[in-house]
Order: structure tokens, then sequence, then C-alpha cells
């Protein structure tokens, strides 16, 4: 065996690939507990009311129905709220969305669940709904709260009636450096809910045990959120809910924070029985989050010379009936709205609304694709005003490596300059937009735009704890959730790589909160990251502890000793003297020195804002994450005669550090490409009054293999991150941010509009080419 | 009622009334749990399972419909050389992410392939496009039942 | 799903499952079950009786008869019919259509009979039927009789259809089977149901019929709008024609295109069909 072991960098498959390729994998639906009760949940029909009465009776008397709960069985003071603590496990009191959970029922089949939820009768008292951000906002319209700045919040949001949150970062004069820019573009966009559509609906199943304490299994992306959510709407001390995790179909945010988890351990605590409830697809859309719609103010200016000047940005989010990730998102998109340029004035505010919709939270890019579909069609208005070639445009201004981010956060590595020329000449560029290609084929026109984005990695608190069992083998066990990303592998091949162990010596632990050290999520593109950094330095500690007892055993200095490849402590210089683990660690629990746990944890620590450069106000997070970075561009073709737009050909590139298994990172941009096609073209959730006009899959149209590009290319820079594990940053969500826009300045260059509204539909096309063409004729 | 099913190969009698659906029949009452509900309204292919040679949605066909159709989901057909070779092809190619969409796919790549020995890159994605997939981005789900394809048709070469 | 076990009945002739239909008051007849099934998964219906017509030969398959029509059975799969030699010529029409229905799986399953009973504007058969002159032939305990597909789609998910009728078969003339026949559909991703579609026959002698899809209650045709298209097929002719049919047209706007939108696709929908259709002269579709 060599002296090495290459687990980082290697492109595996997924450790559980044998279970999701044969369908032996289980997810909470295929969880099944003798004596099981299925529940079923009853949604409100009106946007705005207050729950007048509950008459259950008839539901209780059907056969085989064991328990229901209602909004009686809530304490009023118990709520949840990830930045602001405005929201109970379910409806209580009042009704403030179409769809909201109010009454759940366990029964003995599901379809006995679903008869009796249609048997149980609410009365309400009808409210006036505020269903507009901007008529929301206005002082005179219904409060989805009554009182909403008494609710508890973790930092200064200035929630008052139904301004959920506000933040406010600037930097420089932007009132003054209007005047010294030769060229200013300005415009107001709009961005719409998009539906995440996991392609598993959200469900959980809770045990209750002798004792009470609940065991509860569900479609998560963080059992430590799960845990504290429900705690918190229950009243209940988190060491009376253990949280744990199947396999989980996808989340892409819609899983992050709490869905029926809440409302199912409720119930199951009263039915003192193990009870699971999955949500039908129609209730999975109406019941549980989506993207926040976005209402964008942007001025760009620049000099003539192509330097940008100022920067001023005015948000509104529709944040639906409950806060839950709306601060952050207001408070990242504000952060990242500028891109990855140098500009030194800028002012960006913003509010989130609340409204009598459904909750919107945490989507992949997190505020920032709706954001850079403004900021990157103003770059490129102003390349074109400029006369300058975009990309050009944007080479002049990109942020470098001694840069700092808007608010003054360092940078680090970045790669942004090689994505850009990575892109630039795999899609020979210069020749198309010279007109060196075919621009116009019968009723098509074709275009090529291009975007730069950046993201972040990082957030709050990981761990990772490593033990070195009684054979020689590892355990390792962070917490982080494996949402099909591939996280279990790749913190694996970290581990594995730190200990020169072959990764078959390396197990990894199910994320459980009686025994995973806290990981707050897998979000914010930080698993690798924050729980990679963890994961090294815990093998470290590992490394350390075993050399320590190998020292003791081979009585030499620890400092004479090496790690050596395949699981071995040798004396540096003495090939023949060495200790497989398994040796030392059969002592340790035997004999003397203590089992070996090698164990770290921490919070990201950058700060985001450097108080002698900007002033921010209402920003609910101090240390964010370190930047990855991206630049597209993309080939589109308009139809003339439909106004549909396809995207023959693409080419992504992503900064990510290092990749640590580059097909995983492959699968990441491009996933989050289609997503991000979705988003700019398709996908639209649209609401009838305050109702869901189409909570189905025949209505709501997400990409299929026919919409895939005929040609999507994918570039992976390394920038090796000095405090990344083995160079590593983030890649999960950045492949999305900067889709809409490219996909926009592509069709601007074919056919010479800009779109201020997402998606681009076919008719919104339309409607431009039609104005377009009147304006000329 | 009572109805008997023929599920990869074996007899099963099963207790299914009129609304009860294949797919639920599969998950609830004969633990084949590999084809998943994802919509129920037979557009996200997740539910794909092969009766009487076609893929068809499990959560569209009625169970006391299906009485003497040859029913075969992902259990069965994993003892076939062609699903073995698709299932290491997807492995290989990182052609699924959540895994929540894989049977489904690989129930319907196969039914392409017994019928299809050489697809394009085009064949495979009209052949597949009634199934969703929301976190690969489809590209690797090609190239992994294209190469499938012609790792077959070498070994049907070599005789 | 129900928690009541009902009552599923299978018929072995047309003329057992009229029987059966007339006895049962609350019976729902299932084809394929691609839009009942899914409709009872929703809740929306909730049938104590299903009568199956999976097993009735004289419903399925696709034929030619001796005088030059083509039938096709009621409970014929989308698949078939998208295969099916037998429609050839101006008929391609209605393989075009059949093949642009849902997806590949969704076709294994779905019926003619059962999706033209359902009657959803959005689908992709009866602009087809009506351009290709089909009549549908209806059976009820009292009989049987046909009518023109033009006359068969009433109104938004209505059908001439009475309780205790069903659909039989669909005829397809025999005079359509030389020329060429396309079936264009615009929808907003592959396998969503048509935005606006527009479904064209021309005969050899130049003899055009056209029928629009997605633009109200049923397929727009109009007799005038035929003939202009078929004494010419330049711009002016096609500007005249889709001028005849968007003025009788009547669509609502929903999520797949407002009103105004699906309109002003007339026009262009209905050129690209006769670009093809000039294109395919002189050789086999």
């Amino acid at each position: 065996m060599g002296d090495q072991i290459h687990a980082v960098g290697a492109s595996i498959p997924q450790l559980d690939s044998h279970e999701k390729v044969t369908g032996t994998a289980q997810y909470v639906a295929d969880l099944v507990r003798p004596g099981m009760l299925h529940a079923a949940i009853v949604q409100s029909p009106h946007a705005h009311a207050r729950i007048l009465s509950y008459d259950i009776k008839k539901a209780m008397e059907l056969p085989g129905v064991h328990a229901i709960v209602t909004g009686d069985d809530l304490d009023e003071s118990d709520r949840m709220g990830a930045f602001i603590k405005d929201e109970p496990a379910f409806a209580k009191g009042k009704v403030r969305y179409v769809g909201e959970i109010v009454a759940a029922v366990a029964a003995d089949s599901e379809a006995l669940a679903r008869a009796a939820a249609r048997l149980i009768d609410i009365e309400y008292e009808l409210l006036p709904a505020a269903l507009d951000p901007m008529e929301a906002l206005k002082p005179d319209a219904p409060k989805v709260h009554d009182d909403s700045a008494s609710y508890v919040k973790v930092f200064d949001a200035g929630t008052e009636g139904n301004v959920c949150s506000r933040t406010k970062l600037s930097e420089g004069d932007v009132a003054a450096a209007w005047n010294q820019c030769d060229v200013i573009v300005e415009g107001t966009y709009e961005t719409q809910a998009q539906a995440h559509l996991s392609l598993e609906p959200c469900g959980a199943l809770a045990e209750v045990d002798a004792q009470g304490r609940v065991t509860l299994w569900s479609a998560n992306q963080s059992v430590f959120r799960v845990q504290a959510n429900v705690c918190e709407s229950l009243g209940l001390p988190m060491t009376r809910l253990r949280c744990q995790t199947p396999r989980i179909g996808a989340g892409f945010g819609n899983k992050m924070e709490a869905h029926v988890q809440p409302v199912l351990v409720c119930l199951a605590l009263k039915a003192k029985k193990t009870v699971r409830l999955i949500l039908s697809r129609e209730e999975d859309f109406e019941t549980v989050r989506a993207r926040h719609p976005f209402r964008i103010r942007m001025k760009t200016g620049a000099t003539s010379d192509g330097k940008l000047l100022a920067r001023e940005v005015e948000l509104v989010l529709d944040g639906g009936a409950y806060g839950d990730d709306s601060p952050g998102v207001l408070g990242y998109a504000l952060l990242m709205n500028v891109g990855p340029y140098n500009i030194p004035n800028v002012l960006a505010h913003g509010r989130v609304a609340y409204t009598n919709k459904m909750r919107f939270g945490a989507f992949r890019g997190f505020g920032v694709p709706q954001v850079t579909f403004a900021s990157e069609q103003q770059i490129d208005e102003l390349a074109k005003k400029l006369g300058i070639d975009p990309i050009a445009l944007r080479r002049i201004n990109i942020k470098g490596r001694d840069d700092k981010w808007f608010c003054g956060q360092e940078i680090a590595s970045n790669g942004l300059e090689e994505c850009l020329n990575k892109v630039e000449e795999a899609s020979d560029w210069r020749a198309v937009r010279a007109g060196g290609q075919e621009r116009a084929r019968g009723d098509v026109r074709i275009g090529y735009g291009v975007a730069t984005s950046a993201h972040i990695g990082g957030l709050l608190a990981s761990g990772a704890i490593v033990r070195v069992l009684e054979d020689g083998s590892v355990l390792l066990n962070t917490g982080a959730v494996d949402i099909g990303q591939g996280s279990n592998t790749v913190l694996t091949q970290m581990c594995a790589e730190a200990l020169k162990l072959p990764i078959e010596k390396v197990a990894i632990a199910s994320p459980d909160t009686d025994g995973s050290p806290y990981n707050w999520g897998t979000t914010a593109s930080r698993v690798t990251f924050m729980a990679g950094r963890s994961v090294v330095k815990a093998a470290a500690e590992v490394e350390e502890k075993l050399k320590q007892q190998a020292s003791a055993m081979l009585e030499c200095s620890a400092d004479d000793l090496e790690l050596r490849a395949g699981g071995r402590i040798g004396v540096k210089g003495a090939p023949g003297m060495e200790l497989p683990f398994g040796a030392i660690s059969g002592r340790a629990h035997w004999a003397a020195g203590g089992p070996i746990i090698g164990s770290h944890s921490w919070v990201f620590d950058q700060k985001t804002v450097d108080p002698k450069r900007a002033i921010a106000t209402g920003l609910p997070f101090q240390q964010i994450g370190i930047f990855s970075f991206t630049a597209i561009v993309v080939e589109v073709e308009v139809d003339l005669l439909t106004g549909k737009v396809r995207v023959p050909r693409a080419w992504s590139a992503v900064d990510v550090g290092r990749a640590i298994n580059p097909q995983l990172v492959k699968g990441q941009i491009e996933g989050a490409f289609v997503q991000g096609l979705g988003f700019a073209l398709t996908e639209e959730l649209v609401w009838d009054g305050g109702k869901l006009a189409n909570p189905t899959l025949m209505d709501y149209k997400i990409p299929t293999f026919v919409e895939l590009p005929d040609d999507l290319n994918t570039f992976i820079v390394e920038s090796n991150e000095a405090s990344g594990p083995f160079g590593a940053k983030s890649v999960g969500e950045i492949g999305m941010n900067g889709v809409a826009a490219a996909i926009s300045n592509g069709i601007a260059n074919a056919v010479g509009f800009y779109s201020p509204r997402l998606p681009i539909t076919g008719e919104r096309v339309m409607e431009s080419l039609n104005q377009s063409w009147q304006a000329t004729s | 009622m009572s109805v008997e099913l023929l599920i990869n190969g074996k007899a099963f009698n099963v207790d299914a009334g009129i609304g009860d659906t294949l797919l639920s029949v599969l998950r609830e009452k004969l633990d084949f749990k590999s084809a998943k509900r994802g919509c129920n309204q037979g557009v996200c292919g997740a539910c794909t399972v092969s009766v009487d040679g076609w893929p068809m949605r499990g959560c569209l066909s009625l169970a006391v419909g299906c009485a003497g159709k040859d029913i075969r989901t992902l259990e069965g057909l994993s003892a076939t050389r062609r699903m073995q070779f698709l299932q290491e092809a997807f492995v290989n190619f990182g052609a699924f992410q959540c895994g929540f969409c894989t049977p489904g796919m690989l129930v319907a790549a196969d039914a392409l392939l017994a019928r299809e020995l050489n697809p394009s890159h085009e064949d495979v994605k009209v052949a597949m496009s009634g199934n969703l997939c929301r976190c690969t981005g489809y590209l690797p789900i090609v190239a992994a039942v294209r190469n499938a394809a012609e790792r077959i048709r070498k070994e049907a070469a070599r005789g | 799903m129900t928690i009541e076990p009902g009552l599923f009945l299978q018929p072995k002739s047309a003329d057992e499952a009229l029987h059966m239909l007339f006895a049962n008051e609350d019976a729902k007849l299932i084809s394929g079950g691609a839009t009942l099934v899914a409709m009872m998964n929703a809740g929306v219906s909730e049938p104590t009786t299903l009568i199956s017509l999976a097993a009735i030969p004289e419903m399925n398959g696709i034929s030619s008869e001796t005088d030059g029509t083509i039938r096709i059975g009621a409970t014929t799969r989308h698949r078939e019919t998208a295969g099916s030699p037998l429609l050839k010529g101006g008929l391609f029409v209605v393989r075009s259509a059949a093949s642009q229905i849902a997806n590949a799986t969704v076709r294994n399953m779905g019926t003619i009979g059962g999706s033209i009973s359902f009657a959803d504007p959005g689908l992709d058969y009866p602009p087809a039927l009506v351009a290709a002159d089909a009549s549908v032939e209806i059976a009820s305990i009292r009989g049987r009789r046909r009518i023109s597909a033009r006359e068969f789609f009433t109104d938004w998910y209505t059908v001439a259809l009475e309780p205790g009728e069903m659909v039989v078969s669909v005829y397809l003339p025999g005079h359509w089977l030389t020329g060429h026949g396309f079936y264009i559909k615009h929808a907003r991703v592959s396998g969503d149901y048509a935005t606006v579609s527009v479904a064209l026959c021309r005969q050899e002698d130049g003899a055009v019929s056209v029928a629009v899809g997605g633009c109200g209650p049923k397929p727009i045709a109009n007799s005038a709008a035929n003939a202009e298209l078929t004494a010419s097929l330049d711009d002016a002719a096609i500007k005249r024609a889709s001028d005849i049919l968007r003025d009788q047209s009547d669509p609502l706007d929903d999520v797949r295109g407002t009103a105004s939108y699906r309109r002003s696709l007339i026009t262009g929908l209905l050129r690209r069909a006769v670009r093809q259709a000039e294109k395919s002269v002189g050789s086999e579709s």
C-alpha cells in the first residue's frame, strides 16, 4: 500500500448508491412501525379569519379514528421562528393563509384519516386579507399579526404592523455619486414565487415511548432545527424530543425549517401512539413554503471608462404569513446585491411584508437569484450604453484578491477571473458577440448572455466527532443531513484522507440529536466547509491521541511518530516499527489510555460588516461565510412566433475552492442550472385571490428532460481556500444565481429588450416583441 | 374485494377497494416500496412500474384492474442483466442525488432499452420525459442510459 | 382514496357494459384510467361502482373499414394511435396529436375514448379530430348513433353524451388518407397541455381543413377559413383564415396564458402548419 490515500479529489459514487439504485433506500414514507397510525391534516379555506370554534364530534366517532388535535391543544405563548418567534405549531386563534394547517387526525389508515378530516367543522369569522406586499405595507392595511411588535426577535428587526423586518446597508455616499456618473440605468423588477418541488413531499413519523419521550423521523435538512422548532412551538423541553433522519428525497430550503413536524408530534403525544403523516403533493404546494417574490427597484451608475460608481437598491419581499427565514433572505440579498464588483457607493435597503399567503422561506440562492436578475441586467445595460463588451465591462470592475466585499468582509480566495475566462473561451464569446455566428434562423433569433455571481458558504455552528472503534475503524458523526447532495460521502472522503484510511474503514453516523454534535443545517451551501473543517480538526485530534497512546506502547516520544497510510502509527525512519489503529484502540478500551475520540465545533467567525466602512441596520447575521464565485454564459433562442425561449447551450464555471468529489460538484452545478432554467422561464406560483391557482404538477411546470440544453458545460475552478478543508469552499446554491440574468441578457442580445419580470414566459416575450415592433413601425 | 396480483413473477392475494391504486397496494399492503408517491396524479413518474412489459403509472392504475397482468417493480427487475447494467451505469455516472426519482427512472430506462438498444441523446430525452428529476438536471441520467445501452450491445456482440 | 370497497365490473362486450351503465346510476366508466384515477386520487371523484371497458375487444384497436374509413376503438391507447401506419396522409394529424399527449408512459395508459369524453380544452385529440372531419360513435342501450366531432365537443369539459351513453369508436374519413396532416402544439414545457394548438389536413388536390385548440370551450373550425386556405397558402390567405378563426375564438386566462396571448398565437402557428404542409407536398408523411 502506498503512503498516500487520495480520497479527496476522487469522484467516488455516493456511499448510499446501492440502496438508491435498488429501490431499498428508506425515505420517511417508507418507514413502518407496528401499530402505526396514519395522519391527515385539515387546511384553512380562508386567507385571514378568526377561528371561532371546532366541532370534531362526528370525526371522532368515525371507527378507526384515534385522536384529533386543534389549536385548542396549543398554548398561546408557544411560538417558533428562525428570527422572529411569530409562528405557532399550527394555526391557533387565527388562520393567516389559505392552506394553513388548522387540525390533524390520527386514524388506522390514511383514507380514514382523510375521511375524518373532512368531517371536522370549523367556524370562522372572516377578516379582510392583505394579499399584496405593497398594499400590506400601507398603514391602513389589515394586520396579519395583531401585535407583531411584541414578538421575541433574535435581532433588531424593526417588526411593526405588517413590516416583518427591515434592513439597511450603506457604503460611501450614493447621493453625491450620481452626479459623477456618465451613465445611469434605473429599473423596477419583479420576481415570482417558485415552488421547491422536491420529488419527495414533506412528511414525518413520530414514535412516543413509554416515558412520553418522542423520537421523530422526518424529511428535513436539519435535525437540530426540527428539534428546536417542535419544542419551542409545543412548549416541550428539548430533552423530550429526539430527531432522526431517514433518506431525504431532496430539499432546496423547503425542509430546513418546520413543516408538519410540530402538528405531528402534538398529535402523536395526544394519541400516545406512533403516527405517520405524509403530505399529498397539493398539500405540499399549499402549506409549506416557497421562494420569496421580490419587488426590486434598482439604479446603477458608471463613468464613461466603464467603472461602476454607484448602486442603489430597494427591496420589498413578500414574506407571507410568518417570518420564517425572511429576515435572513432580505439581509443576505441586500449584502449580495452588488454582485462581485467594486462599487464604492452603495445604498441597499428593504423590507419584508407580512401577507396572508403561505410563508416564503429559504430556497437555493436565498435571495441572490432574485437580486442578481436585476443587477446583472443593469450591468449589461450599462455596457450597452457605454459601447463596451459585457464581459469586458465586468472585467474592469470585478473584485480581486485584496478587495473586500460590500460592507467590508475580506475575500480570500477568488477564482472569478478564471471562471470568466473559461466561459468566455468555451462559448467563443468574442466571435459570437462580434456577429461572427448566425444570429437568425427562420423565425428564431439567437443571442448570448453572461452573468456573474457569488455566494457564501458558512454561517452559524457545526462540529464533528471522530471515534476510533475497538477494531481500529473510524466512526464519523457531524449531525449534517445528507439531502442527496452527497455530504455523507464528501465528509467521509475528508475524514479518510485526513487519517490516511481507505474509505471502507470510515463510517458516517446518521444525524441524531441524541448523539450528533450540533450542525445548524444543510443550507447556506455550508456543509463541506463548516462540517468539513470540523472533520479535519477532529481527525487531527484523533491523530494526536493515537500518537500519544502509541508512544506509550512503543516507548518513544510522540514527536518521533508519524501517521501512515492504511491506519497505522509508526516510528519515523523505522518502517517496521508501527502499530495498527486496532492495536492502539483495543488497548485504549481494555487496558489503558481511554477510547480515542476527537472533536471540534465552531461558529463561523469572520465579521460581515466593518463599521469603519459601512453602516448596517437590522442585519440579522454578523458573520456570514466565505465567498465562492461563478460566471455563466448562455446561448438563447427566441421564437418570434410564440415568444418561447430555449437555451440550447450553456457554460457554467464555479470557483469551489477545491472539489472534494468532482462528480458531486458537477451534479450541483448542473442541477442548479436546470432549476434556474425553471425559475427563469416557466415556473410561477399563481394566486387567485388568496388561494393558489396552480398547486398541482399539471399546472406548475418544472423543466423535463426535453428542456435540458443540448449542450450544458460545467467548469470547476479551484482557487484553494486556505481556511477551507483541503481548500474547499462551497457549491450547493451558486449554480442557480446567475441563470435567469444570463438568459435575460441573452434575450436582450437576440431581440433587443430586457425582461423586468420573471418568469420570462413566451407571453411576456411576445408582449415585449409587440411593443418593440410597434415602436419601430 | 380480493384480487390476485402477479408481482415480479409471484402471485399475491390482496384485499383492495376500487379506489386503491396499484401504487398504494404495492407500498402499503405488499411491502414493495421502491415505487414512490411523488404526486399521485401521474405527472412526476416516481411511481413508474412495468405492466405487461410497458412502463405505466402505478398511481393511475387501479389494483382491481391489474389482475392477470405481469407487474414488475425495481425489486424484481433488479435480478435482470439489463437492469444491472443500468444500475451500474447510474452509479458510475452519478445519475441520481436524492434517489427519490431513481426507481421510476430505472424502470422507464429499462423499458426503453428493451425496445431500442442504440438510443440517441434525443431518443433518451423523449422516451424518459415523463420522469421528473429536480436534483440532477437530467444530464448524467441520459449519459448513464446510453452507456448502459452501449455495454449491453457490446456484451451481446461478444455472444 | 375511499374507504368503501366499491364494485368493479368487467363486462366482456359493449352491450353488457351499456346494460351495467343503465342499471347503476352512479357508476363511472373507466377506460385507461389516466384521467379518472387522477380525479379519484385527488378526491374530486368518488365513484362507488366502476365499469371497466378494458376487456371489450370491439372497443379496442385501429382498423380499416370496407368503406375506406379508419376506425379507432375507444379504448385504444395513445401509444397505438401514435404509431399506427393506418393513420396516413391527412390522418397523420391524429397520429401527430396522439404522439404529443403528455409523455410515453402516460401514452401507454390513456385512451382516445377516455380522453375525448373528458374534453379538457387543452387536450390534443379534439382539434385533430375536428380538422380530420372525424365522427364519434356513441352507444347506449337504446342503440348507436354517430355525430361529427364538431358536434361532439359542446362546451368547457362538456361533450354530447347523455346519461347512459358511452363512446364506442372514432371514425376518420378515408378521403383524408392522401395528402398531409400536421398537429402543431405550443406548450410551456414538454408534456404540458397545449396553450394553443393547430391541426391541419391538406389533401393532394389542395383541400384544407384546419382546427384550433386551446382557444375556447371547443376546437375552432370554420368553413370560410378552410376555403381561404384551400384557395391559397400565401401569407395573405393565412392572415384572412386566422382572422376568421380568431373572431370565433373565446379563450380564457389561465396559468398557461391569457386569452389575448392565445389569440395572438393563432396566425403564427397556422403559418407554421401551412409551411410544413408546403414542404411535404410530394413527400409521404
